[in-house]
């Protein structure tokens, strides 16, 4: 029953994709080229791109930067987040902060990390984490405080040590809610990838879509920012299989 | 009462064993009190538990049976008094002992083979032992077929089957039962009931179960306990007098329908407190 009705969803997801690129085709046709390029000289441009490497060199500088960023978000907001919700007077010290970062705007960080680090590769990956790391951090500190205690006491009641704690029950626990926390995390940290390109020295994908705006590169500009956008779906995608995977024991999915 | 309070013999005898042959006592609890803060939950709590003895604790919900059941097992501290179990002084959970929930208090993450083993693993057994335990156990409650089963695929009843297995497993010498079958339909608690005592009388072990069914008390204990007032303290220890294998034509003894009326009158009426002084 479940396959007949998943198949039809995505011929009309397909189909929409396709209607949505028609009209932009023929509606581009109408419209002034200096702001609009038509899907299919939007497509060429980065067909070319790709055929010259210049939007492979970007893409690898960009992801360089940003697998970089994500995994120090993921170590230190899971860690942390799993310390937090065992350790209670951290939790206690440091709640506060994390709820103004968590609240903070990241962008208006940038100059002061501009100023302190300069231009370079680490300002960029520092960018990145903190964009995503909140996001990590608070669904895991959250997901580990929703621990019902009984099943703590269950663990006491067997005489478990703090190591078989974490190991058996928090992080198994919290897994699927880290997981939220890091899908989360994937698209705010795309947005500081993209910022920390665009405010810090230009480089990656960032400064292709920069170029091509100041080149008045219509079809460049869209291409670039295409990648960026299937980029994010695709990363979107795999933070959901992830999520889906760890959550298979709440009977969810 | 007339009966005296003595220890049980083996369970594959009678109950009417011969007086001043007193199995020595596996758990012994002196002058027990608890309080939460300003309230103040049960005190002067004595007794004792046999080697092979089953003692049930009935009493009105909120009387502190969870909260009693959890300062033997050392996972809360008392206020009062002292428990010595295998020889040792509890002041946090010791080997040995192992408790099944009320809320069955599974690992909603683990399947059925995982969660069984839990306590095994807790207890440092090998990988060998664990391979050949936790089948076996699995199968003793009647959860063969349902290893790779997780939680939330299974009835309360199995649920419940795969706490008793994963408190089995680790071969306790003192089981402790809150309320076990409470949260299970009445026919299951039935069948739940009766396969618990055939187990018990395979390997007899120190037992408290606590229960607010007076029927199940009664069908269950050696002794019943019986817990009342605020706060709540032991307002009758009830010998249990009927023969042991327990099972289902246990409920048809006459004397079961007397202790049970018994019991009743202590747990519902305080008026009868003089009943109590006439014979059972
Ligand atoms: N952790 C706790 N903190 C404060 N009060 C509690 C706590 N646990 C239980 N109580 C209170 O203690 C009393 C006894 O509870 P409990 O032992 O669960 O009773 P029972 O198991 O007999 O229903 C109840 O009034 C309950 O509200
Ligand atoms: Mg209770």
């Amino acid at each position: 029953m479940a396959q007949p009705r998943f198949w039809s969803g995505q011929a009309i997801g397909i189909a929409a994709l396709v209607a949505g690129a028609l009209v932009w085709e023929i509606g581009a046709q109408f419209a002034n080229p200096a702001f609009v390029a038509p899907f299919s000289t939007t497509a060429a441009r980065m067909w070319e791109y790709a055929a010259s490497g210049t939007l492979t060199d970007a893409l690898a500088s960009s992801l360089a930067i940003y697998v970089s960023g994500m995994a120090y978000a993921i170590v230190v907001g899971v860690g942390l987040g799993l310390l937090l919700a065992r350790a209670r007077l951290l939790r206690i010290g440091l709640e506060s902060y994390i709820m103004i970062l968590y609240s903070t705007p990241m962008v208006a960080l940038i100059p002061f990390i501009l100023s302190m680090m300069g231009f370079g590769f680490a300002p960029k990956v520092l960018v990145v984490f903190l964009f995503a790391v909140f996001s990590v951090l608070y669904n895991t500190l959250e997901g580990a405080r929703s621990l019902k205690p009984e099943l703590l006491e269950v663990a006491r009641s067997f005489r478990s040590s703090e190591y078989a704690v974490w190991r058996d029950i928090l992080v198994p626990y919290t897994l699927p809610f880290a997981m939220t926390g890091i899908r989360q995390g994937i698209g705010r940290g795309l947005v500081g990838l993209v910022s920390a390109e665009f405010f810090l020295s230009g480089s990656g994908i960032g400064l292709l879509i920069i170029r091509s705006g100041q080149d008045f590169d219509v079809p460049g500009l869209y291409g670039a920012i295409m990648v960026i956008t299937i980029l994010g779906v695709a990363l979107m995608a795999i933070g959901r299989t992830l999520e889906n995977r760890f959550a298979a024991w709440r009977g969810l999915s | 009462m007339s009966m005296a309070m003595d220890q049980r013999a083996p369970a594959h005898e009678t109950a009417k064993a011969p007086q001043g042959e007193r199995a020595p006592a596996r758990i012994r609890a002196r002058g027990l009190g608890k309080r939460y803060g300003a309230l103040q939950v049960f005190r002067d709590i004595d007794f004792e538990v046999g080697e092979r003895e089953i003692v049930a604790i009935v009493g009105p919900s909120g009387c502190g049976k969870t909260t009693l059941l959890r300062c033997i097992n050392g996972l809360i501290p008392l206020d009062a008094g002292e428990i010595v179990a295998n020889g040792e002084r509890v002041t946090q959970p010791i080997a040995g002992m192992a408790m099944v929930f009320q809320h069955f208090g599974l690992f909603p993450w683990k399947t059925v083979t995982a969660n069984v083993a839990y306590g095994l693993r807790m207890a440092g057994a090998t990988r060998a032992e664990i391979a050949e335990k936790v089948p076996y156990f699995i199968n003793l409650v009647g959860l063969a077929g349902f290893e790779h089963a997780y939680p939330y695929q299974m009835s309360g009843g199995m649920q419940q089957r795969c706490g008793l297995a994963r408190a089995l497993a680790i071969e306790p010498n003192v089981l402790l039962m809150d309320e076990p079958f409470a949260a299970v339909d009445a026919q299951t608690r039935e069948i739940l009931q009766f396969e618990l005592l055939r187990i018990w009388s395979e390997r007899p072990t120190a037992m408290v179960f606590v229960t607010h069914s007076i029927e199940e008390a009664v069908l269950m204990g050696h002794r019943v306990m019986v817990l009342k007032g605020r706060p709540s303290s032991i307002f009758e220890m009830v010998d249990i007098d009927l023969p042991f294998p327990r099972n289902r034509s246990t409920l048809l003894h006459p004397r079961f329908a007397k202790l049970r009326e018994h019991v009743w009158r202590c747990v519902m009426d305080e008026a009868q407190a003089a009943e109590r002084e006439l014979h059972v």
